[in-house]
């Protein structure tokens, strides 16, 4: 019978307590040796064991952490990542028919939509020199960190398949996200957070905790939501006279009636309650100093963008708490929001948005690779699909919108054993599909997976007669994205 | 939750550069469709299976478990035992009324030999008026209730709750559900109609509104809330995700964009109108007539062809009542005695709230792409019962929890976990946690805090510390209640739909932006802390604690009494153990910080208890209301 979670926290409690008052330690501790005494007690087969607790990779890892910025809405490749020089020279003709065929929109009349080029200006980034869009200047000084792919697809072009397909390799619910299988995969080397945590900014993506969810996976492995302003969790502090050794005292007994509870009726999800627990328990004595920004500098809080007021600044929070959730080995963190959704209006729009992530994106991974976390933390940039280089059934004006387009767009990885400043993968002349390099999302899936030294193929999930997995029936490793 | 989704997905459709051009293929898809979709089970004509002869005639209760236990058999497996009577009862109270049995109820239930106390048990649960607000917010997650307008502005709406009581008085006087959908779809075309079944047409307003669109927006959003309308008619009704034949035929069930927009003329010939009551006012609609017009990729500024409003025939025959039909021809459509889907929907939806997880596990997708049942003659069984019950609700949940199979013990097996993940086969019941708002009512009710009166405008409960107050101004939050109407039920509790109560979100209340068919039931470190910390637990635990002083004298007694009040049954040994520990070192923790302990009693009279045991006992109280069996109907 193991209990490392609990029994992790045994020593801790006996350090709190003893410290606290003398007899309230002694009686304390007199009565937490009763009850590992009752735990150990023969006839108890409990088989409980810390769902979370560290597990060996298949093969060497090059990641450990995972920092998955999730852009919802549909970030414009045509835009930002994706240069199209021809796009721009053809601006009001109609898309050559041999383009269209087969292909599905979610808005668009052929008709009336028109090529539009992109007004903002691409140039060279860094020693890789990656062109990268005058829209993200920050983003584009880490041109070296960062591969880019630009032949991105699958088919579904409506948000909430799109957000699935994104977050969890499949467009039907019930799957589970990227993070829980990190989590499944690799347990958590975090004792005092969640495995897996959820910063959202401005709007939650439309499939809100679906995107995050644990699917069939237990339900422990699921995202925890974090709070975007204040304490980043509601109810951390105790009531008033509840104080730490009470409730210590008190949740030590919840667990155990749990445990009890559970031996009768064999329910697992009683086990992930218990761990829940736990888990609150420590989150409470670890978010303060988590939030607690005072011993950041000046100089990496304004490079953070955090005194910016508003959404941006709460951007630049959420980047920031997600290098503290990674130093405090937190396996995945999600940074998400929805905002990118511009059927109209796209060129103001798409300014201000990127004004709000492009500062803090960028200070993220300077200041991971400052400290020597880069290396270790996979940061990816992730949207559920791109944009047409076709108006949205309108002439081109600078009001004109663009609709969703699964066929081909960018994501970026960064970190974590990628090897950056490179550009996997080449388009046609209209950014439409893939001409060289196509890369599924499921293979995009299976080289996170291979990064985290996870073979996708074995990392499974038996269900209803079927071993599961993050990529479906497919995916392979992207070599050339691992340096 | 989220299974707007599922519909999304299972249907994109593959558009050919020709079908972009207009409407006028149409016909030659919806045949294709038709073809293929037509013979799956649930378009098939409803026809009543004769029931399975099995032995093992001590186990029967009634035909349902002739069903199931066919099905066992050929599977080789056996029934769970029965459950013991008070897991019973506590399932019972909890599925009929989501209030757990006071302890004297348990005793009585336990001491009552008659053959018939479960079934008169059962009468006097049917017949409390609780029932109404158990089974009324079962319906208004399919009927996406709020309390406010949605969208970005989301302002208060003061007279939405008319509705809500609509619901639960319907409920509880056991409106049968072919006139219960009637008078929501279309009460205010009945001949004289009530003001009662008029204030039922609240079902269709509670469409998201857009208060601050501007004049070119107004007739946008008017739009959305008919297709709105048409969509949750589809889902609640229908089992089937018409919502994505705005935009094109259904990919894989017979349902064409013209048979959406048949649908959709129906709700855009309504107008919203406000109803005035001796008291106050209801939210409701009246007919009016326009013109209506397929949308050429949803786009409502682009109509291609007139549509007349019309049901699908191809699922069951329409009949018009005059030249032009109505929404009551569009409600009488859906109990033809043809109607493949309507039936068996409800059916499915009573099992689903009785076991955890319907018959058919997606409650909104009856269509081509849902899991096949792995029980087709018990739902077909008992959507022909239903039928012939006369739609009666209560009849129905008669049925189904007088079966042997409902009595199940819900205990883990875990030699069928591998084969049978889901309790398909349903050879045990299940065991989960309670929807959010029941959580609440749960430690209210133990605590004797719980509000009694029914009905009424909407309660604020206190919002977590630390929920700032910007947010609350941004958010256009209520003032949080005073006095007993903080304490109110679940059901009564202010429904903002783009800021639902902090505890319910963490418990995965319903979105009320959308019909919602299933909760879902996550298990996080979030709602462990909302139910030590969250706002009014000291409140319950305090009155838990107080309501244990007033009726024990030995500490021994204390704790059996406050555990049945909590689980409906005594503590095991160890538990009592486990609880007398907990006793003894918190009173020791007060004793020696009784700064500590006076926070927690905060000044209540205590007669002659001192405060360090008062202060333990609520610990106690605390540690009662976090049991994960608490909150689990098992």
């Amino acid at each position: 019978m193991h209990l490392p979670f609990i029994r992790g926290d045994f020593l801790k409690r006996r350090e709190f307590l003893t410290g606290s008052s003398a007899a309230a330690g002694m009686f304390a501790l007199r009565s937490l040796l009763r009850q590992d005494r009752l735990l150990a007690s023969p006839g108890s087969t409990l088989p409980l064991q810390n769902p979370l607790a560290v597990k060996p990779s298949h093969f060497v890892p090059r990641a450990k952490n995972c920092i998955f910025i999730f852009l919802a809405g549909g970030t414009s490749q045509v835009d930002l990542y994706d240069p199209k020089p021809e796009l721009n020279k053809r601006t009001g003709q109609q898309l050559p028919e041999s383009f269209t065929e087969g292909n599905r929109f979610s808005n668009i009349k052929l008709n009336e939509s028109y090529l539009m080029g992109s007004p903002f200006r691409f140039r060279p980034r860094g020693e890789c020199g990656t062109e990268i869009s005058e829209l993200l200047p920050h983003i584009g000084s880490c041109a070296d960190d960062i591969a880019l792919i630009r032949t991105v697809h699958h088919h579904a072009f409506s948000h909430g398949p799109g957000e699935l397909e994104f977050c969890t390799g499949k467009d039907l619910p019930g799957r589970a996200s990227v993070g829980a299988w990190l989590t499944y995969g690799l347990g958590s080397e975090c004792q005092n957070l969640p495995g897996y945590v959820v910063l959202v900014n401005d709007r939650a993506p439309v499939t809100r905790a679906l995107s995050w969810g644990s699917g069939f996976l237990p339900s422990v492995h699921q995202g925890v939501l974090f709070r975007g302003e204040g304490e980043p969790l509601l109810n951390l502090t105790r009531p008033a006279g509840v104080t730490r050794n009470v409730d210590r005292r008190q949740l030590d007994a919840i667990s155990r009636l749990n445990q009890a509870r559970y031996q009768q009726v064999g329910d697992p999800e009683i086990m992930s309650r218990i761990a829940a627990y736990e888990m609150a328990f420590r989150m409470q004595m670890a978010a303060p100093d988590l939030i607690d920004l005072s011993q950041e500098t000046t100089a990496a809080l304004s490079a953070y963008g955090i005194d910016r007021p508003g959404s941006p600044g709460n951007f630049s929070r959420n980047c920031l708490l997600a290098r503290r959730l990674v130093e405090q080995g937190v396996r995945c963190v999600t940074i998400c929001q929805r905002r990118w959704d511009f059927h109209e209006d796209l060129f103001g729009r798409i300014s201000d948005a990127c004004q709000t992530v492009d500062q803090p994106i960028a200070a993220l991974l300077k200041d991971l690779k400052q400290r020597g976390l880069l290396d270790s933390t996979l940061v990816v940039w992730g949207t559920e699909f791109g944009r047409t280089a076709l108006t949205q059934n309108s002439k081109p004006t600078k009001k004109s919108g663009r609709d969703h387009h699964p066929f081909a767009f960018s994501l970026w990885m960064a970190g974590g054993g990628v090897k950056g400043g490179q550009v996997v993968g080449r388009t046609d002349e209209f950014g439409w599909l893939p001409v060289e390099d196509p890369v599924h999302l499921n293979d995009f899936h299976a080289t996170m997976m291979h990064l985290f030294g996870l073979n996708h193929e074995e990392l499974t999930f038996r269900f209803k007669g079927f071993d599961f997995r993050l990529t479906d029936i497919a995916g392979k490793v992207v070599r050339k994205l691992v340096s | 939750m989220f299974l707007l989704f599922s519909s999304i997905a299972t249907c994109w459709v593959l558009l050919s550069v020709q079908s972009l051009q207009g409407g006028s293929n149409d016909t030659q898809l919806a045949s294709k469709a038709e073809e293929s979709a037509l013979d799956h089970w649930s378009f098939k004509p409803l026809t009543r299976p004769s029931v399975p002869r099995v032995e093992n005639e001590q186990w029967l209760g009634n035909a349902i478990d002739a069903f199931i236990l066919a099905k066992l058999k050929n599977e080789g497996v056996r029934p769970a035992p029965q459950a013991d009577r008070r897991t019973l009862i506590r399932r019972l109270c909890l599925d009929l009324l989501g209030l757990p049995p006071d302890p004297s109820r348990v005793q009585a239930f336990l001491e009552d030999g008659q053959p018939d106390a479960y079934a008169r048990l059962l009468d006097r649960l049917l017949a409390s008026p609780h029932f109404g607000e158990r089974w009324g917010r079962h319906w208004l997650d399919l009927a996406r209730y709020a309390d406010s307008d949605g969208y970005e502005d989301d302002r208060h709406r003061p007279n939405a709750w008319r509705y809500r009581d609509w619901v639960i008085d319907a409920i509880n006087r056991d409106l049968v559900f072919n006139r219960f959908t009637i008078e929501q779809l279309a009460g205010d075309l009945l001949p004289a109609a009530s003001e009662q079944q008029r204030i039922g047409t609240g079902f269709l307003r509670n469409s998201l509104l857009n208060e601050s669109a501007n004049d070119a927006d107004n007739e946008e959003f008017r739009v959305k809330a008919a297709k709105d309308r048409a969509s949750t008619m589809g889902t609640v009704w229908l089992g089937l995700t018409i919502a994505c034949c705005e935009c094109h035929d259904h990919k894989y069930d017979p349902f064409t964009q013209r048979d959406y927009y048949g649908l959709y003329a129906f709700f855009n010939d309504v107008d919203d109108v406000d109803l005035k009551l001796p008291d106050g006012i209801a939210r409701v609609v009246q007919a009016t007539q326009r013109e209506s017009h397929l949308h050429i990729r949803g786009n409502f500024l682009q109509r291609s062809d007139k549509v007349e409003p019309h049901a699908p025939g191809r699922l069951s025959v329409f009949r018009k009542s005059g030249p032009r039909a109505d929404r009551l021809d569009l409600a009488h459509w859906l109990f033809e005695p043809t109607h493949p889907l309507t039936a068996r929907v409800a059916a499915n939806r009573h099992w689903q709230h009785l076991f955890g997880r319907g018959l058919i596990a997606t409650p909104e997708d009856f269509g081509v792409q849902s899991e096949p049942p792995r029980h087709p003659q018990l739902l077909d069984w008992l959507a022909t019962e239903f039928r012939k019950g006369q739609w009666s609700r209560k009849k129905m949940i008669h049925m189904i929890v007088t079966s042997a199979t409902y009595r199940q013990s819900s205990h883990h097996r875990p030699e069928l976990a591998k084969n049978d993940p889901e309790n398909e086969l349903v050879a045990r019941q299940n065991r989960f946690r309670v929807e959010a708002e029941i959580v609440g009512d749960l430690s209210l009710a133990v605590s004797g805090l719980l509000q009694d009166r029914m009905g009424g405008p909407p309660r604020q409960p206190p919002f977590p510390a630390g929920l700032a107050v910007d947010v609350l101004k941004r958010e256009k939050l209520l003032e949080p209640s005073r006095g007993s109407d903080r304490h109110c039920r679940g059901i009564y509790v202010n429904v903002q739909r783009t800021f639902p109560h902090p505890m319910l979100t963490a418990f995965d209340v319903a979105d009320a932006n959308q019909a919602c068919t299933r909760r879902e039931r996550s298990n996080t470190p979030i709602q462990a802390l909302s139910l030590l910390n969250g706002p009014g637990v000291m409140d319950c635990a305090s009155a838990l604690a107080l309501r244990m002083l007033n009726n024990g004298q030995v500490s021994k007694d204390l704790v059996r009494y406050g555990f049945e009040f909590c689980l409906s049954r005594p503590p095991s040994r160890l538990e009592q153990q486990l609880l007398t520990d907990l006793f003894n070192d918190l009173r020791q923790l007060y004793e020696i910080n009784p700064s500590a302990a006076d926070q927690v009693v905060g000044g209540a009279a205590l007669g002659q208890t001192p405060v360090a045991q008062y202060a333990a006992w609520v610990g106690v109280a605390r540690t009662l209301l976090n049991h994960e069996e608490f909150i689990t109907r098992e």
